[in-house]
């Protein structure tokens, strides 16, 4: 048995050997189909980030009049805080909002003189509500018509970024629509390779198979050499690949990183804490559509 | 040791191998199948290690019914039987020991026993001393003594020559026919294909005659006749 394996094992790199160029040419298109996989794979985690990243800068303010007291705001902020659409809620008081009003506008004298002539603070309190997600924002608008407090409020206001996720998702969808109509036929054209690369090795091997069978070699060790060379097709296109996204993630994740306003996107960090599912479901998928293509091709072209 | 009974064999879609044929090979018997081109000796031989099944009929090797062989048992069948063909069928970048070790790596055989085997067969074709060469280097005749060599590392029961001959010239068939020979007597039944009138008439053994997929005549000691 264990001799039988090893005998395989070397057919099958004899076979790889003496059709080099042949079995270049299948490493690489399969390669070429797992790094369309993998840039899916890729889209989807940024996506996810930008995604995330607009939702976080998704906020409803609320200013209230001024001279609300305190008391009120603070029960208007706990019942909001109570809500589960609601990620935070930030008070900004009367001083504070007058402290960054004169922050914003330092180089205008006049402003800050008429400023001065009011005496106090001429701005309300307001709060500064983050929701969970772009599809909270109704709701916390609506949940801000409660009549405990909405007679409090001057006025509403929150920063459109619902359009922009809207933008985000859509790409995305469209892109990653692409992505797999490219790989589907990137796989047709892998599968059709290697089932013609079998059918080759099998003519090149046609006299040494027609002996194996005289002197009586059974038909899984006919076989096995070509599973076991399809295999390693696919080891090798899987570990090109890999060889490949982890250079390239490393060097495009600071750049993401910076688009985001220096928050990570985590995509070396993902690749590198997940690599074993990630290459592992790749080669295991891979290694079962070139089996089902090299027995297809064994059934047609080698009567066993 | 080799039962015929009624053996019919018809390709697709409707091309006669052989028809009706009814015929037993004792063991240790050295015969010889003659006819014209196209009459059905290969089909015979072919359907011996089962690499044809018979249409209708019955075929017994050595007891065992192999008439509706399943492909799983064919390798079994195979070990029993040596084959040897016209067409050398060495592998031109094995060397001869390689060759002839060939046989017994696909079948499994333990590279210990591949070790003592191999120099055993080479040495009963008298090619001890040539292991190294690449059938390229060595002459027609020796090109077929490795073939029968290799045929002979299961240490089969019976041993199917289809035109061992075939190709070569009357000095080298002699030596061919001559190692048969010394097979037959080392106990293997030799069934030889052959379309040479000498070669049979020399033997002096058992010839059995095929015309148009039928056995005309059989005969202990015959002569080649048509
Ligand atoms: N694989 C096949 N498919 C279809 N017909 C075949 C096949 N093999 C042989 N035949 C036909 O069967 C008949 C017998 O062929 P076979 O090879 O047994 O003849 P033979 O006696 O060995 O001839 P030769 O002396 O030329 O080798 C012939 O008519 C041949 O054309
Ligand atoms: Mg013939």
């Amino acid at each position: 048995m264990l001799t039988s394996s090893i005998r395989s094992i070397r057919f099958a790199f004899q076979s790889f050997g003496r059709n080099f160029w042949l079995s270049l040419i299948t490493v690489s298109m399969l390669a070429l189909t797992l790094v369309t996989v993998n840039l899916l794979l890729v889209l989807q985690i940024v996506a996810t980030k930008a995604v995330s990243f607009a939702e976080e800068r998704i906020e409803v303010s609320v200013y209230f009049h001024s001279g609300t007291t305190e008391d009120r705001i603070k029960g208007a902020s706990g019942y909001l805080q109570g809500l589960p659409q609601v990620r935070d809620v930030q008070v900004i008081t009367a001083e504070e909002a007058l402290a960054r009003f004169k922050e914003r506008h330092a180089a205008d004298a006049t402003i800050l003189a008429a400023l001065d002539e009011v005496g106090g603070s001429p701005f309300g309190p307001t709060l500064v509500i983050k929701g969970k997600s772009a599809d909270d924002i109704p709701l916390i608008l609506e949940s801000l018509d409660n009549p405990q407090f909405r007679d409090d409020i001057r006025e509403k206001d929150f920063s459109s970024y619902e359009d922009i996720v809207n933008r985000i998702r859509a790409t995305t969808e469209r892109v990653r629509l692409f992505g797999i109509g490219l790989a589907a036929v990137f796989l047709l054209i892998a599968i059709l390779i290697v089932f013609n690369t079998v059918r080759i090795a099998l003519f090149v091997h046609r006299e040494e198979i027609a002996i194996m069978k005289l002197v009586g070699a059974t038909n899984a060790f006919v076989r096995s050499p070509f599973l076991i060379e399809c295999f390693l097709y696919s080891l090798l296109a899987v570990g090109i690949v890999a060889g490949i996204v982890f250079p390239v993630v490393a060097a495009i994740d600071p750049g993401l990183s910076a688009f985001f306003g220096g928050e990570s996107v985590g995509l070396l960090v993902y690749f590198q804490k997940n690599w074993l599912p990630i290459f592992g479901i790749q080669l295991a998928a891979l290694t079962v559509i070139n089996m089902v293509s090299t027995t297809l091709a064994m059934r047609k072209y080698l009567k066993v | 040791m080799i039962h015929f009974k009624n053996v019919i064999k018809t390709y697709p879609p409707n091309i006669v191998g052989i028809r009706n044929v009814s015929l037993h090979i004792r063991p240790g018997e050295f015969v010889s199948i003659v006819g014209q081109s196209g009459t059905g000796k290969s089909t015979l031989a072919k359907l011996m290690f089962a690499e044809e099944t018979a249409t209708s009929g019955q075929i017994a090797i050595g007891g065992w019914d192999i008439t509706r062989i399943s492909q799983h048992d064919v390798p079994m069948l195979r070990r029993q039987i040596g084959v040897v063909f016209q067409d050398f069928k060495l592998l031109p970048r094995k060397t001869v020991f390689e060759n002839v070790a060939f046989a017994l790596e696909v079948s499994g055989t333990p590279n210990r026993r591949i070790k003592e085997i191999v120099p055993q067969v080479l040495k009963i074709v008298n090619l001890h001393d040539k292991g190294d060469r690449y059938p390229k280097q060595l002459s027609g005749g020796e090109q077929q003594r490795v073939v029968v060599a290799r045929s002979l590392v299961h240490r089969p029961k019976i041993l199917v020559a289809d035109e061992p001959t075939g190709n070569l010239d009357a000095i080298h068939t002699h030596e061919i026919i001559d190692l048969l020979k010394k097979i037959n007597e080392f106990g293997t039944t030799v069934v030889l294909v052959t379309h040479n009138r000498e070669v049979v008439n020399a033997l002096k053994k058992r010839v059995i005659t095929v015309d148009d997929g039928q056995i005309t005549s059989d005969v202990e000691e015959g002569r080649y006749k048509i």
